[in-house]
């Protein structure tokens, strides 16, 4: 027989006031197994922890239930409490009688009748609870970054700091993102480039980071401190060991295509850096467009090549690491602006979208910095900027806010004052939205200082008029129509998730919102993890935000890798499935419906007759498993079990409740 | 009163499985064989073990061949590691199928002879039309039966004599087989509507007729098992009802409990019974347990798509997947 | 229809997933949104835990009503859970339903841990449906 002790908290008059205490402990008394019931006025304070541990030692308690607040609460606190007076921390029961009776029933008669009922309910279930040990794992101390924009750079470089090993996979040939086609940041005007590069040749000089670009993630099995990842490395055709980057290919490369650093405004070659300051400053060969390998012949940046690099045999290589650890920075795409062809996108070389425009502002860009119309190379000096182009849109769009463009736009607007003297911004916006630190006075001073106006209204319209753009609006606050006559048109375009996001969270085993952005494991307490235990999220894969704020998203995800890597080992989760071999017929009805891989066929020797004869049955991953119980409903005989939740367990607490 | 096995093509057929029986014993490709042999009274054909070449002679195919013989390879199974060579109707090729997908037999440890069914007698129907006493043989030729009752030969149209759960078979052919026994047969051409009937028969009761309608079904249950027992989709090693701890199902005969069985019963073979109709067909109170059974599988087909159990043993049965947008039963608002 | 069964209290038994509706009970009882105090919880981590057995258990010792209730679909803490659940169940349904048990007795339903409210207003409905169904006789053990 169990020695049960029952703790009925009051949580002040929280409890008190709708049921009666004094009641709940003569009922509980009486409880088949209970041998002691106390009050208190907050078990969970120091004073009545210490009750319990007295108690526990006293009556040589050997189950405890409590009856207080919700388990989602304080289960922890109280598993701490009973652990420390020597039991087994699964040995305590909680009978959530605050959340669940007394908040919610005003009837004092009605709460301590439903409290006595959810006291009898944990008490059968605390009979036959059973001493629970978390599996201990092994950790691999070295940490994997999917992604090299600023969110991927920042995470590997912390990590790096806190002296743990991390891989950096880059699908692109080199590392640096969408920050790395930015001129300058708001709303500071720092030069883009001038504050990321020094990070990306710290990422490629770091002895604890290992960069492999032009790389992408195959396949990821595992778990927590032990995640195996295939990756594939991509043929590159350059050889980045003799490969001494200096360019002589890139110059003769005859084949030519659209740059993608460039947003497609310039060309760039087959054999390619993405851009100047290249991290590996080292090119790869676009096989889609070389003209070796599209028409047979050609071979020209093999023989100028110095190093002999050049490699055409080179094939897709699969690399398979362990990692105890992942960082998901796989950033974003902009929105494809196919559902708006009012505003002439595509049509008319002078509408841009916003980050055209910004390689335009870039001194390295297409123009070298200087702002020209595409269709004639001439300064535009009336500039029109349309806000929410497929953000806020439920019918052709997104409907969730990109975060980003009312704050780029206002820096747009101050560059083009500055870069175009005399010349006009007119920003059309359904709303501005400036918080953050200096913000709303970066955008203050667009308007103020550098005369762009701002016209509250959605573009219903652009059309070419002669060689400018008509841009027709109606101005909401004002209820006039707005019929502007502009230079160019510059669309502040959304941000999607990567096009391939679903996938990457298929291998990770993670999930993805209806817009395909990577799942936080909480919104608000938990906006780092993921529901996949190791993995994490960094930057704008997880959603729309700025470049501080992925940055700090960056080095939280750093942080958590760091608090994995600095354990001894990791404790799993000890609520896991377990097979009962005499029961289980080895169907592996189980395993169809573990969505961790956790179950797995062994085979065990079992006695027929006088020989030892093998039969197959399932087994659990203790490691792998976190506990759903899926596995034991498609169980027939009922072989595999929940520790915690088993089924003897949980019929007993129907028993007791229909008591 | 030994049958006198008379008429064309059941006597071909008996003489082809004792020939492939003998065979296979003789060249020991298999160490027993599972089939069918007569029993003291005409409609008695139960399930035989033999492993004895000189014994194949006992084997016989007629119209009361009707026991499914594949449970009887787990038995086997366990109790040796031998290969056994078994013969199946259409519906008992199906249960192999079903002990294939879940993995309690070993395909390389059993020859299956697979016997193209014609259909399988109904000795009460035949009792009510017959005196059973004078009956002395009973075979199938084409589509009629035909009686030998005293001194005279009865001729009747089969149809009528056949079994219920053989009128709605849809594969009377064997769906898995090493060897053939005989040539197809081509499957009744009003299987496919009688196959729900019943169902919707009950269906369109309202719910307190519905329950009348099962509590008077169930109220003759004796749970003796036999269901389960006969069911080759029941084929756990320790049935969930024969446990102690914890105990699943009350031992006491008490009607919720009957009820638990039923419905618990019913649900672990949702998805997973492929409509041999043995359950129905052995119950000795008369239980139409196949009206449960098929309830479950119409019930899936309308939800998640039609699904066949016992064609295919590489499938994964439809409770052990899903799909995002599959409908529900209930509010999902 | 007036509810009839005057003075009936019914059981009912809610089998509640620990990362939705549980966390909705919770939020019920933070908001202090007043519900029947006929449901007794038990606490499971998924849905797809839920046993058909266990629901006819608390059938047969009594209950007039079970719910199962777990995260929305696609919400499932543990991916796919309630797909399954949802299966199961629905098959499970239809049978008891088949079977001549009212539809209200065995009900299930998707409530996040954001769906205080929702709780509560399921938990009244069921509890409203099952008080005018009068009490479980057809499930319940007779000894």
């Amino acid at each position: 027989m169990k020695r049960i002790g029952v703790f009925i908290c009051w949580c002040g008059s929280n409890i008190a006031a709708t049921v009666d205490i004094d009641r709940v402990i003569a009922a509980a008394q009486k409880m088949s197994g209970v041998v002691y019931a106390d009050q208190n006025k907050y078990t969970c304070s120091e004073i009545g922890q210490a009750m319990i541990k007295d108690a526990i030692k006293e009556y040589r308690l050997d189950r405890v239930v409590i009856g207080s607040c919700s388990p989602r609460m304080h289960e922890n606190t109280f598993r701490k409490t009973v652990e420390s007076a020597g039991l087994n921390p699964y040995y305590l029961e909680i009978a959530n009688i605050r959340e669940q009776c007394s908040w919610v029933h005003k009837d004092k008669e009605a709460g301590t009748a439903k409290a006595i009922s959810l006291i009898r309910t944990a008490v059968a279930k605390a009979a036959m609870n059973e001493a629970l040990f978390a599996a201990e794992m092994p950790i691999t101390r070295r940490a994997l970054v999917i992604g090299g924009g600023i969110a991927g750079i920042q995470a590997a470089l912390d990590i790096a700091d806190t002296g743990f090993e991390v891989d950096l996979v880059e699908r692109e040939p080199s590392i640096g993102g969408r920050m790395a086609q930015l001129d300058k940041t708001f709303p500071t005007l720092d030069c883009s480039a001038c504050i990321l590069t020094p990070k990306m040749v710290d990422v490629a000089q770091h002895e604890k980071i290992k960069l492999i670009t032009y790389a992408e993630v195959d396949k990821v099995e595992g778990y927590l401190g032990n995640f195996t990842v295939t990756i594939r490395s991509k043929a590159r055709s350059v050889d980045l060991q003799k490969c001494i980057g200096c360019g002589e290919c890139i110059a003769k490369c005859p084949s030519k295509v659209a740059s993608e650093f460039e947003e497609g405004l310039v060309q760039r070659r087959a054999i390619y850096t993405p851009f100047p300051q290249a991290v590996p400053n080292k090119p790869a060969i676009d096989r889609a467009h070389c003209r070796f390998f599209t028409a047979g012949k050609c071979k020209v940046c093999q023989k100028v090549c110095p190093a002999d690099a050049i490699d055409y045999e080179m094939a897709d290589r699969l690399l398979t690491n362990q990692y105890g650890a992942i960082v998901v920075a796989t950033g974003f795409d902009t929105h494809k602006l196919n559902n708006y062809g009012e505003y002439a996108y595509g049509k008319h070389p002078d509408v841009l979208t916003s980050l055209e425009f910004e390689r335009l502002l870039n001194a390295s860009g297409p123009t070298g910095g200087k702002i020209l119309r595409p269709s004639d190379g001439k300064e535009p000096k009336t500039v029109a900027f349309i806000q929410c182009v497929g953000s806020r849109d439920k019918a052709k769009g997104n409907p969730y806010c990109a975060k980003i463009c009312c704050m780029y736009t206002a820096k747009h607007a101050i560059l083009l004052s500055e870069k175009v003297p005399g010349s006009k911004a007119f920003v059309f916006y359904i709303d501005v939205r400036t918080a953050g630190k200096d913000y709303e006075e970066f955008y203050t001073r667009a308007y103020e200082e550098c005369g762009a106006s701002y016209i509250k209204g959605n573009v219903s319209k652009v059309f070419p008029d002669g060689d400018k753009l008509l841009v027709r609006s109606v101005d909401v606050l004002s209820g006039a129509l707005v019929e502007l006559s502009v230079d160019m048109v510059v669309l502040a375009a959304s941000v999607d998730a990567r096009a391939d996001a679903k996938e990457l969270a298929q291998k990770l085993a993670v999930t993805v919102n209806a817009h395909k952005f990577f799942t936080e494991a909480h919104p608000k307490l938990r906006p780092v993890d993921t529901q996949t235990a190791g993995i994490f999220l960094a930057g704008m894969c997880q959603g729309p935000k700025d470049i501080p704020e992925t940055v700090a998203q960056a080095s939280a995800a750093a942080v958590k890798v760091a608090a994995i890597f600095s354990k001894q080992s990791l404790l799993g989760n000890p609520t896991v499935a377990e097979v009962e071999p005499k029961l289980c017929s080895g169907d592996l009805s189980c395993m169809a419906v573990c969505p961790y891989g956790a179950i797995s066929e062994q085979v065990v020797e079992e006695r027929r007759g006088r020989e030892m004869v093998p039969r197959k049955i399932a087994q659990v991953n203790a490691a792998l498993c976190q506990g759903c119980g899926a596995c034991t409903v498609a169980c027939r005989p009922g072989a595999i079990n929940l520790k915690g939740f088993t089924n003897q367990q949980i019929l007993a607490e129907v028993d007791a409740i229909c008591l | 009163m030994q049958q006198k096995v008379e008429g064309y093509p059941l006597k071909e057929y008996t003489t082809k499985i004792c020939q492939i029986a003998k065979e296979a014993l003789e060249n020991r490709e298999v160490t027993a064989i599972i089939g069918w042999r007569k029993k003291d009274f005409w409609w008695q054909s139960p399930v035989v073990f033999l492993e004895d070449p000189a014994d194949v002679q006992q084997l016989v195919w007629d119209p009361f061949t009707i026991y499914s013989p594949v449970k009887f390879l787990l038995d086997w199974q366990e109790s040796c590691a031998a290969k056994v060579g078994i013969f199946v109707k259409g519906c008992d090729s199906r249960g192999i199928n079903r002990l294939l997908q879940d993995k309690r037999l070993e395909r390389e440890r059993v020859a299956v002879y697979g016997v193209p069914c014609g259909g399988k007698a109904d000795a009460e129907k035949i009792r009510a039309s017959f005196p059973s006493k004078e009956i002395k043989s009973v075979t199938l030729i084409g589509e009629e039966l035909v009686l030998a009752v005293g001194e005279r030969e009865e001729r009747v149209k089969a149809e009528a004599y056949l079994l219920d759960k053989c009128l709605s078979c849809r594969h009377p052919n064997p769906v898995v087989y090493d060897k053939l026994v005989w040539e197809e047969v081509s499957p009744r051409q009003y299987a496919d509507e009688s196959r729900f009937a019943r169902v919707q028969a009950v269906e369109s009761l309202v719910t307190e007729e519905r329950f009348a309608y099962w509590q008077r079904q169930f109220d003759r249950c004796i749970r003796c098992f036999a269901c389960r027992n006969t069911c080759p989709a029941c084929n756990c090693r320790v049935c969930i009802f024969d446990q102690a701890e914890p105990r699943w199902l009350g031992k006491a005969n008490d009607p919720a409990d009957t009820l638990n069985y039923h419905i618990i019963r019913a649900f672990h073979v949702a998805g997973r019974c492929f409509e041999c109709g043995e359950c129905e067909r052995i119950c000795p109170a008369g239980v139409p347990l196949q009206e449960l059974n098929r309830k479950l599988i119409k019930g899936i087909n309308d939800a998640y798509g039609d699904y066949e159990a016992g064609l295919d043993p590489t499938d994964v049965p439809p409770l052990g997947t899903y799909r995002g947008e599959d409908p529900a039963g209930f509010d999902e608002s | 229809m007036p509810v009839t069964n005057e003075g009936f209290e019914p059981l009912i038994v809610a089998f509640c997933c620990n990362w939705c509706s549980y966390a909705g009970a919770d939020l019920a009882g933070v908001s202090r949104m007043s519900y029947s105090s006929n449901v007794r919880i038990i606490r499971v981590p998924c849905s797809s835990r839920v046993n058909p057995s266990f629901i006819i258990r608390a059938f047969q010792r009594g209950a007039d009503g079970v719910l199962v209730a777990g995260c929305h679909p696609g919400d499932c803490h543990y991916h796919s859970g309630n797909f399954f659940t949802r299966r199961r169940l629905t098959v499970l349904k239809q049978m008891m339903e088949y079977l001549g048990i009212e539809p209200e007795r065995f009900q299930v339903r998707w409530i996040s841990g954001s769906e205080g409210a929702k709780f509560a207003m399921v938990m009244n409905s069921v509890a409203e449906e099952i008080k005018r169904l009068g009490p479980n006789r057809k499930l319940r053990d007779v000894r």
